[in-house]
Formats: C-alpha cells, sequence, structure tokens
C-alpha cells in the first residue's frame, strides 16, 4: 500500500498540539502508517512535494506565515488545522485586542517597533481548512479519530455538542449552579470536560459551538459576574472566533 | 512560486537558524530567531492573576508545567500568599513529571537521531522501535503524573493561587509510584545510550547557573547562584540577566558581566552533582561521562543523569505523599503586590514576574526564560566550535553548529513568548 505523504508544519505558537500528537495511543500506528514529508520538528530531510494531507498547527501572525500557508494549501489535498490557534487564532489574537505597538515598545524597547505582527485570524479565513481539531491543546483522541479517518480514505466529521455534555458524563458538578462563570455551555465539546473536572471552569479553549447559545449564556453570566470578566472569559484561545470576539460587548 | 523556504533548524523547539561567517579566519556568529512574537508580557497586563497562571501555559507546549508553577509562584508572591509544604512537594511532583516529559521527547525526538545516523525520530522507529518506544514509556510515565497533579498532560488546569483547585488521590501517587519504579531501567538505558555517544570536541568552561532552595536539588524554588560566586534572592533576577533586544533576534540576549553563562541540564548537574539521588549521582562521578563536564554536548548526557534522578525523587515525593496527603482548600485572597517566581524548567531557570493591583489585576509583566539566557552562551560557544574547525568544509560547519544549537535544547517558543 502506497503510505499518504503527510507534512506537518508549526507557525506561531507553543508546539503543545504537536506534543500531543506523539501523546497519541496509536503513535506507532502514526509513524507506520504516514510517509513524512515535511516534518521540521521531527526530521532533518523535508521536501515540498505533493501532500495528501497537511497539519498546520500555530497563529499566522506574520506575512511571511500568510504566504506560507498559502503554498501549503497549493501543495495539499487536505489542509488540517491543528489546534486552536489554527482554528481560531490563538492566544496570540489577543494581540488584536491591544495597542500593538505599544506592546512590542512594552516587550523590546523602542527599537521592537519594527518586528512584525499583523492582525491574528484563523487559518479559514486566510486559506480554505478542509477539517478542524479543536483545543488548546488538541485533544488526543480527536486526533487519533481523525487520523483513522484519513487511512480509511474519509473525510473526518465533527460531531458538534456542548462541554456540558462532556461534564454530565463525568459526573461533574455543574460549576455555573454554584456561581462560577462558565464557558462550557458554548464552547464546542468532545474534549472530556479537564477544566471543570479539576473544578476549573472551562475556558472555551475548542471555541464556539457552530450555534452558540450567547444570549442567554450571557444573561446567565451577568448574575455572577462583573462586565470585565464576562469579556475575558471568553477572550483566552479562540478570541478570533466571531461569537468570542464579540461576547460580552468588550472592544 | 514564492520561496517562503526558510532554513530553520531542524528537531529544535521553535524557529531559528544560525548566521556565520569567516571573517580574516575569525568566525563571527549571530543565532538568530525567527519565531513570531506573540508579546505575552504585553496582554497579560489587564488580565486577573489567577488566570495569568493558566494563560502563561501557553507560552511553551514541551514546558507549560514550569510556566505554570512560576506564574503561580510569583502570584503568590505578589499577593502575599504563604503556601503549605504539601503544596511545594506537589509541586516538585508536577516538575517531575515535566523533566521527563521534556528530557525523554528532546532527546529520543530532537537530538539523538543524528548521532544514530537517522534523520529522524520516524528514521529511528524503523530501524530500532523498542528505542523509540522506551521513550514513549518514559513519557507516558511523566504524562500520568501531570495529568494526576495538574489535571492535564499539557497545560495544566489545576492551579490556583495558594495550592490546587484539586489534589491527586492517594490512589493516584501509589500507582505514580509504581509507574516510576517501571520507567528507572528505561531511564538508565537512556543514560547509556546517550553517555556511549562520541560528541564532538568542545571545551568552553563558561559560567554554570542554577536556583538552589539549600537543601535539594534545584527543582522547584530558590536562590539564584552560579560557578563564578554568584548568590542572590530570586527577586533580584534583573541583575543577573541584563536582557536587551538586537534586531538580528524576537529573543532578547542576557549576559553577566559582559558574558555568557549557562543554564539547564548540564549546569545543574555541575553544580549539584553531589545533591543528585543515588543512582543519578554515581552515573555523574563514575560514567562515562565525568562531571563537571566544560563540553556542551554534554548536556545530553546531563539530561540522561536526569531523568534517573528525577525519577528516583518522584519515587520518594510520591511515596511520602501517598501517606501523608491530606484535604487542604485554598482560601481565596487579592492583595496589591509586586513577586517574583522561579522554577527550574528543563532547560534552566525560568523567572516570572507580576505586579498585581488591589483589584488582582496584572498591570505589569516580565518574564525571562532558560532559552533566552542561553542564546548569548550558544553564540560564544558557536564561535568556539567554528575557531577549531575551520579547516572543515562549510557543510560540515553548518552540521556541527546546529548539533551544538540542539545540545543545548533550546526553546524558541519559551525565548519569544
Amino acid at each position: 500500500m502506497v503510505k499518504p505523504k503527510v507534512a506537518i508544519f508549526d507557525l506561531t505558537d507553543c508546539e503543545g498540539c504537536e506534543v500531543e500528537i506523539v501523546n497519541s495511543r496509536f503513535i506507532d500506528r502514526i509513524l507506520e502508517s504516514f510517509e513524512f514529508v515535511h516534518f521540521r520538528l521531527g526530521q532533518k530531510t523535508n521536501k515540498w512535494e505533493n501532500f495528501d494531507v497537511a497539519f498546520i498547527e500555530g497563529s499566522v501572525i506574520t506575512s511571511h506565515e500568510v504566504d506560507l500557508v498559502k503554498k501549503i494549501r497549493e501543495n495539499s489535498k487536505l489542509v488540517v488545522a491543528l489546534g486552536s490557534c489554527a482554528c481560531f487564532g490563538g492566544i496570540a489574537a489577543l494581540n488584536n485586542f491591544t495597542d500593538v505597538n505599544e506592546g512590542k515598545r512594552y516587550v523590546y524597547g523602542k527599537e521592537g517597533e519594527k518586528i512584525e505582527v499583523i492582525e491574528v485570524k484563523p487559518l479559514g479565513d486566510i486559506i480554505k481548512v478542509d477539517v478542524m481539531i479543536r483545543g488548546c491543546p488538541i485533544v488526543r483522541d480527536d486526533f487519533d479519530r481523525v487520523v483513522s479517518d484519513l487511512l480509511a480514505g474519509k473525510v473526518p466529521k465533527e460531531h458538534t455538542r456542548p462541554v456540558c455534555m462532556d461534564c454530565k458524563s463525568k459526573g461533574n458538578p455543574c460549576l455555573m449552579l454554584k456561581g462560577t462563570p462558565c464557558a462550557g455551555p458554548v464552547t464546542y465539546g468532545g474534549c472530556g470536560a479537564p477544566c471543570p473536572s479539576s473544578s476549573m471552569p472551562c475556558d472555551g479553549c475548542r471555541g464556539p459551538l457552530e450555534v452558540p447559545e450567547m444570549s442567554a449564556e450571557l444573561e446567565l453570566l451577568k448574575k455572577m459576574a462583573s462586565p470585565d470578566d464576562i469579556v475575558r472569559l471568553f477572550r483566552k484561545y479562540t478570541s478570533a472566533a466571531p461569537a468570542f470576539k464579540s461576547a460580552g460587548g468588550g472592544k | 512560486m514564492k520561496n517562503v523556504e526558510m532554513n530553520y533548524i531542524t528537531q529544535i523547539e521553535g524557529h531559528g537558524t544560525v548566521h556565520f561567517e569567516i571573517v580574516d579566519g575569525k568566525p563571527k556568529v549571530r543565532m538568530e530567531v525567527h519565531e513570531g512574537a506573540r508579546l505575552f508580557e504585553s496582554f497579560l497586563r489587564g488580565r486577573r492573576a489567577d488566570e495569568v497562571i493558566a494563560m502563561s501555559s501557553r507560552i511553551c507546549g514541551v514546558c507549560p508545567v514550569v510556566h505554570n508553577y512560576a506564574a503561580v509562584q510569583a502570584v503568590e508572591n505578589a499577593m502575599g500568599i504563604q503556601v503549605s509544604e504539601q503544596t511545594k512537594l506537589l509541586r516538585r511532583l508536577g516538575n517531575v513529571g515535566q523533566m521527563l516529559q521534556s528530557h525523554a521527547l528532546h532527546l529520543y525526538v530532537l537530538a539523538l537521531p543524528e548521532y544514530l545516523n537517522a534523520d529522524g525520530v520516524v528514521d529511528v522507529y524503523m530501524r530500532n522501535p523498542e528505542a523509540v518506544k522506551r521513550a514513549l514509556r518514559i513519557r507516558n510515565v511523566g504524562n500520568l503524573i501531570v495529568e494526576a497533579i495538574s489535571g492535564r498532560a499539557v497545560h495544566p488546569v489545576s492551579s490556583v493561587p495558594g495550592g490546587f483547585a484539586k489534589l491527586p488521590t492517594k490512589t493516584e501517587l501509589k500507582r505514580i509510584v509504581k509507574e516510576l519504579k517501571g520507567i528507572l531501567d528505561d531511564c538508565t538505558e537512556t543514560y547509556n545510550l546517550a553517555a556511549s555517544i562520541k560528541y564532538p570536541e568542545l571545551q568552553r568552561k563558561t559560567e554554570y547557573s542554577a536556583i538552589d532552595d539549600g537543601k535539594r536539588y534545584p527543582s522547584y524554588e530558590g536562590m539564584i547562584v552560579s560557578s563564578e560566586g554568584v548568590r542572590a534572592p530570586a527577586a533580584d533576577y534583573r541583575k543577573y540577566t541584563n536582557e536587551v533586544y538586537r534586531s538580528y533576534s524576537h529573543t532578547k540576549f542576557s549576559t553577566r558581566n559582559g558574558h555568557g553563562f549557562f543554564v539547564g541540564s548540564i549546569a545543574r548537574v555541575n553544580l549539584f552533582s553531589d545533591r543528585l539521588t543515588d543512582g543519578a549521582r554515581e552515573l555523574a562521578k563514575n560514567g562515562a561521562v565525568k562531571f563537571p563536564s566544560y563540553n556542551p554536548f554534554h548536556n545530553l548526557v546531563a539530561q540522561g543523569i536526569e531523568l534517573v534522578h528525577y525519577a528516583e525523587e518522584g519515587i520518594e515525593i510520591a511515596s511520602l505523599l501517598a501517606r501523608t496527603l491530606k484535604d487542604e482548600k485554598p482560601e481565596k485572597v487579592v492583595r496589591a503586590g509586586t513577586g517574583v517566581g522561579v522554577v527550574e524548567a528543563p532547560r534552566g531557570i525560568l523567572f516570572h514576574e507580576y505586579a498585581v493591583d488591589a483589584n488582582g489585576i496584572v498591570r505589569e509583566a516580565n518574564i525571562i526564560t532558560p532559552t533566552a539566557q542561553n542564546v548569548q552562551n550558544i553564540e560564544e560557544d558557536l564561535v568556539a566550535l567554528l575557531s577549531a574547525n575551520l579547516n572543515k568544509p562549510r557543510e560540515e560547519l553548518v552540521r556541527l553548529t546546529e548539533a551544538l544549537v540542539r545540545a543545548y535544547d533550546p526553546c524558541f517558543s519559551c525565548s519569544t513568548h
């Protein structure tokens, strides 16, 4: 059998989603089933061939990265956005809400102003994305499911449900019923609710549901959180997703 | 088609290149880091201090645990919150998990394949699957520990000012002891592999620096110390880093007295081999590579020693906690102040500093990572390495420079943040 040609690219990010690939329960099958033709993190020889699948991890924050993802798209049958940086801009999108030149001066001093940081958008706003694997970081089971589908020649589909369903199946008490602001009701589930399972609220890292009930969520949140805290809740790792960007009326 | 290929060094965390030229027989070197500037310190301002703890871990997916712990420690110091000995032990244990995750990944996936004449980790796996499986066994135990202590293997969730939102169970701690015992041989085998390799010859003594809590091998907190006699509170870290921006790199450079210094595994083993656990101390003293070592490539051997050390330390801590763990609930406190947190990351000393206002909002943030501290020393070592190999063809010089950078286990996502 001809092995599918795979590329893994990382843009500006933490590389934690690539780390989660290494953590996959099926890593041996992944290593055996694909031909890795471009994988800078894992090998010396990297080639631009026609990729059957290209995984793109990270946020696009420079014009070089814009050019790079366009070139990847031209070379790939399928493009998979790996993790919330690619899917929804990631944490770097928080610069969209600040005076970015002041930010550069704050970090690097006056000279740092020439460092390029463009407005951070979801990868899907720049190139066509075929599959999203959400999360900060991605969830191993999601990755394994996508890989199984790809190996079976299927285009992976997403199954949409809120994080509340994960909490229910874990038997977690609802944090919102105890007055803790939580993004779970409007956030795309399937993560196994690791945050509420540690008594911490969901921070929306898998991005909004396709049709999130934002107005009902915001009504509830107003009873337990300040307007600033509501804005902050949705501006962490997925703030370039439209429903979360505008949640709570923040500027 | 536009040329968008950059010749980034492969098999390192993040994006960087070495630029060098030989002028009048002398090498000139730039360690250029091209990782995008995410500006964490800028956008963390205006966030609640308790949010910053989880957000800061996103600086790095290879070492998220130490960012999380350095941030929570800084917030606690800013707000004047004391934590229990149990909390400190749990964080040390979480850091054991972090070290196992990171060192096993770096050695097997990034650094060692080139010495095994392999193109990369997939290549190693096809020829010697057992080596890669060994790495995965060590990593899996690291993941298990971090999941039990901090709720998730990558990007911990349960740290709150004063402790943890959720504690592990005694059953989980007992399982950690059992699993750690199960990988001790794998850790020793990893050391044997790393110590058996013939590394490039390079001897250049520099300043080695780590943190010292006065009694144990460096891990969770302590004073800044060095082989040149530095002994200072962590709060004075700016004096011992002196970060400056250079226009060719998105990572700022640290120096002491105008020169570079080395943080990370080799610095810790060079300074504190007498505090290693029994098995690890024996390797440092009587193994194939002797420490203190002044060959930067031996950082890889030091990582092997540390795998043994941290696994043994983890058994000790988890055994103790499995007997003594008691329920503790951190109380919510909000006070204004400024605080520094310091942790030994897999790659060396990590500083986080936050100024928090009376409403618990972060107003100032500063983060100095181990790789940012090491880049100046990398440049100095590269000059020494190139000077000693001027007669070699350029291709070989490129190979050597990249291998040297890799031996430092740089993390350019961290250093740029």
